[in-house]
């Protein structure tokens, strides 16, 4: 359940095993389409990938484009759940928000060590506006990708514009998928943002670490759990790793 | 010999089961143009007429398509890039007059077979060039989308996009299509990294088509051994020569179907015997799946994926919502 603050263990979950299927789903699927979407390029044996063990089936088109079929059914049947379910819990947390982009001028500066860090919320707002952007990348690659799929099955003669239209989105927002994709390896490689890693792969995240960086969402979900603000020894504590240790420079208390 | 008078016969009332069967379509003659339409146009190419135009040292299709498209390959770059890093190139263009085989400079070739009937020996010419698939894979899967079926069913590459990876080539199961490299918009972009030259094939002189004139190979043949029409016309009048020939078609389920549909006296497996599948000179095997025939359950399935997500998400907001409401439930007891 998201959101349930586990003081003995120092974690807040931030992801349920739903969400975490979710996201897996998306980028397992999104990576097997862009490279079975490269291999549909005529790339593998004039750069000789054909000839790298185990990757013999990249030359064959057929094969590329069958596995790229099967990879899209996860992703879009993936992504159509995503919308669908939290749009009927009324989850919104991850849609951006007014002041977002300047909001994420601050964060951004103060990650290279300008400024400070507004408290934030669940997700930060950078998180928030590239989690619009991706959206948006996927949705164009899924309409474009239907489409071409329902070229390729029923309607070889469909209208030349529509054809290329499709073909020329899924080619752009395929490269665009692609950088955003590299936006977010790049954003896992800065230090602040370390302990959320953990988050995605087990769904939880350090307490201690939320209550500095997140504060707006432990305030939303403490009250109702109605549990003290310190519950646990400094010294029950698990230790905390020495490269995810927070210097708070705001010691108020 | 008797299988000779029939083929006669057949070829006398060419012109008659010809009318009549444009009389009965309502679209005249086969022959007579269908120009400019969407209407889904078939060739037939009766090798029981082709006499490979043995008086001429080209066949007349052949010369007529070359003439046709004469200028369409522009000033080839010299030198040519070399593509990295495996340096592979075509260039024909320095062997333009070569007709013997497809090349980007020859979009039909005669091949000129000798078979074994029944202990007599017969030849049998028959034109090649592209079959213009009924679902096509060297369109429908080129990247760029710079081959398209045409809604009258002409399979034509748009060179203005192609980059010439001949992509389109290793999907066709008779490898039609011919690459002639240093022309081309990769030129213009990263050439020795990505594409590789233009490819060409036949169009079916779709711009002639449109200009209310018949591909230059139909109208060009001297015993009108190919004919166009619409596909019902073609069909039938197919059916029909085969028929009376005692014959044979090809075209109609290779490939899962074709619009060039070729009626012959002799079996195909026989013709096919006389082939030897090289670079430019297809076979004419009788089996031909159409390949990408074993992604279409998958591609379905993918269709059906939106309408899987939201169900699924129906399901488990439905769940959710009947276990909160169970707790709740609980927790008021």
């Amino acid at each position: 359940m998201t959101g349930k603050i586990l003081p003995e263990k120092n974690l807040v979950v931030r992801h349920s095993a739903l969400e975490l299927i979710e996201h897996w789903a998306i980028a397992i699927s999104g990576l097997v389409l862009f490279l079975t979407g490269m291999f549909e390029l005529p790339m593998s044996k004039r750069y000789y990938i054909v000839n790298i063990p185990g990757l013999g089936w990249s030359a064959d088109y057929m094969t590329s484009l069958y596995i790229h079929y099967a990879a899209a059914i996860v992703f879009t049947a993936a992504a159509m759940f995503h919308v669908f379910y939290h749009g009927l819990r009324g989850e919104k947390g991850l849609l951006p928000r007014k002041g977002d982009f300047s909001e994420s001028i601050t964060v951004i500066k103060s990650l290279f060590g300008f400024g400070e860090e507004p408290p934030m919320n669940k997700y930060l707002p950078e998180q928030r506006l590239a989690y619009a952007g991706m959206a948006f990348v996927i949705l164009m690659l899924i309409i474009s990708g239907l489409v071409k799929t329902y070229k390729n099955l029923y309607a070889p003669d469909m209208s030349l514009t529509v054809v290329l239209w499709a073909t020329w989105i899924h080619n752009i927002f395929f490269i665009l998928f692609f950088l955003a994709f590299l936006a977010h390896m790049a954003a896992i490689l800065l230090r602040p943002n370390w302990p959320m890693v953990r988050g995605i792969f087990t769904g939880k995240v350090r307490l201690d670490y939320a209550r500095h960086r997140h504060p707006l969402w432990i305030d939303d979900i403490e009250p109702a759990q109605e549990i003290p603000l310190v519950v646990v020894e400094e010294t029950q504590a698990p230790p905390v790793p020495e490269d995810e240790k927070i210097i708070d420079n705001n010691k108020e208390e | 010999m008797s299988r000779q008078s029939k083929f006669q016969i057949g070829r006398r009332s060419f012109l008659k089961i010809t009318a009549g069967a444009a009389i009965i379509s309502g679209v005249g003659l086969p022959k007579k143009s269908f120009a400019g339409t969407d209407e889904q146009l078939s060739t037939l190419i009766d090798l029981s007429l082709c006499d490979g135009c043995a008086d001429r040292k080209v066949p007349a299709c052949v010369s007529a398509c070359k003439t046709i498209n004469k200028d369409k390959i522009p000033q080839v770059a010299q030198p040519i890039p070399i593509p990295w890093p495996r340096k592979t190139i075509e260039d024909w263009s320095k062997k333009r007059e070569v007709f013997k085989r497809l090349t980007p400079y020859n979009f039909i070739y005669v091949h000129k077979a000798e078979v074994n009937m029944a202990g007599q020996k017969k030849t049998v010419f028959v034109p090649r060039r592209c079959m213009h698939c009924d679902n096509p894979a060297c369109a429908t899967i080129c990247p760029f989308s710079a081959n398209h079926k045409n809604k009258n069913g002409a399979v034509v590459i748009d060179q203005s996009i192609c980059f010439g990876g001949a992509k389109c080539r290793d999907v066709c199961p008779w490898e039609i299509p011919q690459r002639q490299s240093g022309v081309g918009i990769y030129l213009h972009i990263l050439p020795e990294y990505m594409g590789n030259g233009v490819m060409y094939k036949c169009d079916l002189c779709v711009e002639r088509l449109a200009a209310n004139k018949l591909p230059g190979c139909v109208e060009a043949c001297p015993r009108e051994a190919l004919l166009i029409g619409t596909r019902s016309a073609i069909e039938k009048m197919a059916g029909s020569r085969a028929g009376r020939m005692n014959g044979y078609i090809y075209g109609k389920t290779q490939n899962g179907g074709t619009s060039t549909l070729y009626v012959s006296p002799v079996p195909f497996e026989e013709i096919n015997k006389t082939m030897t599948k090289k670079p430019g000179q297809p076979d004419m095997k009788v089996e031909v799946q159409r390949r990408m025939a074993r992604t279409d359950s998958m591609g379905k399935a993918a269709l059906a994926a939106p309408v899987l997500g939201i169900a699924a998400a129906g399901v488990a907001g439905a769940w959710n919502w009947l276990s909160h409401r169970k707790d709740k439930t609980g927790k008021e007891e």
